[in-house]
């Protein structure tokens, strides 16, 4: 399958980005000059072929991103960016060392730099993507920094990782074809152990935080089986789970701004006080889930079909396992926290602008899970006319 | 150029995307208006479709690419016009009764016919998609709709709560449909149900029942449609009665062109079916709320329909969709008869409720007679369809289905008339007498009054509906048609003999029954004295059809305990005691101790990959 126009995807949902932070400030300063510059070093990083350049945009990027959390300037959100920064620093290290050695190499380098190559790359990815068990970064920023912080970083930053990751699976195919089961060892634990912690949390944004982990290690699972299903399933997954996650991030940050507290399963009936934050979540959520006709959806059947192919009918059980771990997780989240009568009291304007951007984008999920052809064959003529 | 076979989706469609570009403009009544209007015309290129799929016609059409390389593709045979029908002709009456019922809405009326809208939309593509993954977005689509309106009222505890469990369930139940998709893709290539030829096993087929269970509401997974019952009341009657709940029908039927089936697959559905009819029945007879009684009821009646598709004989598949068609059309009509009882009284308390054919004939009558065509009275279509069905459980010797058939039916009679005389007869409670009762609004009427007129239609004259809607569609599946019928649902075939000489039987025993009551010149309103066991009771205190719950509940109390929720409930609780015991190991290994964490993680890795 051709790549995604990804530069353009991560140009939307950094305009999303910022707007919806225009509406609901979510730092100073600082806050605009940073979050700008990891979007730009992220499209920088797309606009230009493989080479190192791309790399080191993409490692900047990261590291743009450790600061973005810093700036929150709570203890929770230092001690955060912290642990961000002592996940980042040696996963730049290991990817940086690991292409250095396989070099973009179709075929395998000579015994033992392959195998060491291997390592270095399966653990800077994992570190970087957040996998179990190097997920200990992702949770902490996702409850301490604001919303729109954690959208850019789970969104932009990982999915461009993500799309990195990709590309290498084309570029140097053996990396993932001659280790496939400790690839797919990786993707599954995070997949299975990402569902059953994302059921485990209380507040919202750390079961955000888990099920981004679970939905990594699906998208993985299509990378490592590989195939034009496999490989175009990771890609729209990854799409879908960028744009879910900026509308359930968003719509949390919108209530808590409101409510003056983080959301926890004890906030009940949100919806009745914010139905328009409300519906974003609930299209967001089963969107990202892969409830059709969300955009989920399209590329779920795909990493199944793929899953079912690689690993026959024991793997696809395990992953609608996984799906239905996802979807108890997320239908307690919508009904225990925005459905049913208002327990809370709200303060304040509703952000319009901000509720105006999710509405936007959750249409668009709808819209594009509805319809992907409308949105493949969109992305061929674009890979056509810049090709 | 788009072709006419995709009208009916696209007209309902069309009139969803105006009722939200028009949500400012129109009034909420018509809101309603373009809603039933909608499902009208979309009804009329279905009928022009039912007469050239009667000619023997299978109208295939493919138009836009939905997915990279998947269609949206048709093919309307037999089976395909049956349900369309239903879902158009049954949804229209429905939309017409719902322009008053919801008039007096404060918020959420445009959501409420959007939904209505693409739940028809998406009930047609799915009986029309030949391509499956389309069909089980369809599926969904219908699911989801099924939600939102169930959780209608979201600001109250009641409606979301029912939408959660009718989410929960019916979609992780859909993963066996969507699972059985997916593997049959592996084998063969392609989405197409007409591809699935020797691919279609026994597997595959247990995967897509577990589906079906949950959409048709079958034993064990019918829990939903109770707390289902919380949705406004047309919600009820077009979802939970008419057209939901024969998605799974749909399905079981279907599975029939995928591929033969292994008989044990047929033994256990039945298994499945008389249970579920058993089950229904006696859980209907508990209830105190009306709507609820009907939920149980539908649960049973499902049971019906499904055990006749079970048999696998042309007869069975005769009597089965002969079925699905009389369910649709006197479930709806009851359903909308609890809804106009609950508009005109605010309450569908058993208990409360009494003497209201008094104040609504016109409801009462409608109630009667489809209260009569679920208890199989003569010349209605109930009648019709439960005769074909022990005709069909006859012929193919399955003598302990017809006795189940038979048991159930006389518990339907007691609990219809449990609820008919604790509703229109007797006296209702001081605050229900207390309210200015009347009879609901004349589309109402209408609404419900076009499908019970249907309901004595074919009841009088079934072979129309037979000739024209069943046989197409029992052919579709590949059987023969072997139904002989004339007016009344006389069967003149042979080997009908017992079945007609038992309906005779009946007819007769009523006739003379009636005869004896109005030679006797009893007084109507005289009270009955009731065995009551022992001393007679006193004047003031009176049995009432609701006190006999108290004797079922006592009668069957075995029975009640094959509730499966408190399973389903010690299920989820598992689930989070794992959930929170890995949370809690997680964060004391993995959060508070990273570095060790990654440590050992990367060299667990690294082993891997020098030892794998």
């Amino acid at each position: 399958m051709s790549e995604l126009p990804w530069a353009e995807v991560f140009a939307v949902l950094a305009l999303a980005v910022a707007l919806y932070a225009l509406s609901l400030p979510q730092g100073g300063v600082s806050w605009w000059g940073l979050a700008a510059l990891s979007a730009a070093l992220v499209l920088a990083a797309r606009a230009v072929e493989p080479s190192w350049g791309k790399v080191v945009c993409l490692d900047l990027a990261e590291l743009a991103a450790v600061a973005l959390v810093w700036t929150a300037g709570t203890g929770d959100a230092v001690r955060a960016a912290r642990r961000y920064l002592w996940a980042i620093a040696p996963a730049i290290v290991c990817t940086l060392a690991g292409q250095a050695l396989i070099g973009h190499a179709v075929t395998p380098p000579a015994a033992p730099v392959d195998k060491i190559a291997l390592c270095l790359l399966l653990v800077g990815f994992a570190l970087k993507l957040g996998l179990i068990p190097f997920y200990f970064w992702l949770p902490a920023v996702a409850a301490a920094a604001p919303p729109m912080t954690t959208a850019l970083i789970v969104s932009i930053v990982d999915i461009a990782t993500f799309a990195e990751l990709w590309e290498l699976r084309q570029a140097a195919p053996w990396v993932f074809t001659e280790h496939a089961a400790i690839w797919m060892a990786v993707a599954l634990l995070s997949m299975g152990g990402g569902a059953l912690l994302a059921l485990a949390q209380r507040e919202l944004k750390r079961m955000l935080a888990f099920s981004t982990i679970a939905d990594l290690g699906l998208l993985l699972t299509g990378v490592v089986a590989g195939g034009p299903v496999g490989l175009a399933g990771a890609q729209i997954g990854a799409l879908s789970h960028a744009l879910s996650k900026v509308i359930l991030f968003g719509a949390v940050g919108l209530a808590e701004r409101r409510i003056g507290e983080p959301v926890t399963l004890d906030t009940r009936g949100l919806a009745a006080r914010m139905p328009l934050a409300g519906a974003a979540f609930v299209i967001g959520a089963l969107g990202f889930i892969g409830v059709p006709p969300g955009l989920g959806f399209a590329g779920y059947w795909r990493l199944y079909v793929s899953g079912a192919q690689y690993g026959g009918p024991a793997l696809l059980g395990l992953l609608f396992l996984v799906a239905a771990l996802d979807l108890l997780c997320y239908v307690r989240a919508i009904h225990r926290v925005w459905l049913g009568p208002a327990w809370v009291a709200v303060n304040g304007a509703p952000a319009s602008l901000a509720q105006a951007t999710l509405t936007v984008l959750a249409v668009g999920i709808v819209l594009l899970g509805l319809y992907p052809g409308m949105f493949t064959t969109a992305v061929g003529f674009a890979v056509a006319v810049v090709k | 150029m788009m072709d006419p076979v995709f009208a009916p989706a696209g007209v309902l469609l069309i009139a969803a995307v105006l009722e939200i570009v028009l949500a400012r403009v129109l009034s909420r009544a018509a809101k309603g208006w373009l809603a039933c209007l909608a499902a009208a015309i979309a009804t009329l290129p279905v009928a022009a479709m039912a007469a050239r799929v009667l000619r023997g016609e299978v109208l295939t059409a493919t138009w836009l690419v939905w997915d990279a390389g998947l269609p949206v593709s048709y093919r309307i045979d037999g089976l395909s016009v049956l349900f369309m029908l239903i879902a158009t002709g049954i949804g229209a009456a429905i939309l017409l009764y719902a322009v008053r019922y919801m008039e007096h809405e404060e918020e959420g009326v445009t959501r409420f016919y959007v939904l209505m809208l693409v739940f028809i939309a998406g009930l047609v593509v799915l009986v029309c998609s030949v391509n499956l993954l389309v069909a089980y977005v369809a599926w969904e689509v219908v699911g989801l709709c099924s939600y939102f309106l169930v959780g209608f009222w979201y600001k109250q505890d009641a409606g979301p709560t029912g939408a959660r469990k009718v989410l929960v369930i019916t979609h992780l139940a859909g993963y066996g449909l969507f699972a059985a998709i997916l593997l049959l893709y592996v084998r063969t290539g392609s989405f197409l149900w007409t591809d699935a030829g020797p691919a279609f096993s026994t597997g595959i087929a247990l995967l897509m029942l577990v589906a079906a269970m949950g959409k048709s509401v079958l034993f064990p997974l019918h829990t939903w449609i109770p707390e289902a019952m919380n949705a406004p009341t047309p919600v009820s009657a077009l979802l939970h009665s008419a057209c939901y709940v024969k998605a799974g029908v749909y399905l079981i039927a279907r599975m029939y062109s995928l591929g033969p089936w292994h008989p044990a697959l047929g033994n256990l559905l039945l298994l499945v079916g008389c249970l579920t009819m058993l089950i229904g029945a006696v859980f209907a007879v508990a209830q105190t709320d009306l709507k609820r009684l009907l939920a149980f009821s539908t649960v049973s009646q499902l049971g019906y329909i499904v055990t006749g598709l079970a048999l696998g004989t042309d007869l069975g598949a005769a009597a089965g969709l002969y079925y699905t068609a009389s369910h649709a059309l006197f479930k709806g009509t009851l359903f909308l008869c609890a809804g106009a009882v609950q508009h005109a009284t605010g309450t569908r308390d058993l208990r409360k409720l009494g003497g209201l054919s008094a104040w609504m004939p016109v409801t009462t009558a409608v109630w009667l007679v489809a209260a009569a065509a679920i208890a199989g009275v003569p010349f209605t279509t109930g009648f019709v369809a439960k005769w074909l069905l022990f005709d069909a459980a006859l012929e193919a010797k399955q003598v302990l289905v017809v006795f189940v058939a038979w048991a159930v039916s006389l518990v339907t009679v007691f609990y219809f008339l449990k609820a008919t005389v604790s509703v229109f007869f007797g006296t209702g409670a001081p605050e229900v007498r207390a309210e200015r009762i009347h009879e609901v609004a004349l589309s109402m009427r209408l609404g419900m009054g076009v499908l019970g007129a249907l309901c004595v239609v074919f009841g009088v004259a079934p072979q129309v509906l037979m000739r024209f809607v069943v046989e197409p569609a029992v052919r579709a599946l590949g059987f023969t048609w072997q139904v002989q019928m004339t007016w009344f649902g006389v069967v003149t075939g042979s080997g009908a003999v017992g079945v007609t000489a038992g309906a005779a039987a009946v007819v007769a025993g009523v006739v003379l029954g009636a005869a004896a009551f109005g030679f006797a010149r009893a007084p109507v309103r005289t009270p009955v004295m009731v065995f009551t066991g022992g001393d007679p009771l006193p004047e003031d205190e009176t049995l009432g059809a609701v006190d006999f719950t108290e004797i079922a509940e006592a009668a069957f109390a075995p029975v009640y305990a094959l509730d499966p929720d408190p399973l389903y409930l010690r299920i989820w609780r598992g689930v989070r005691d794992v959930a929170a015991s890995t949370g809690d190991l997680a964060v004391r290994v993995f959060e508070e101790h990273p570095m060790p964490t990654v440590v050992a993680g990367a060299a667990i890795l690294c082993a891997g990959v020098w030892l794998l």
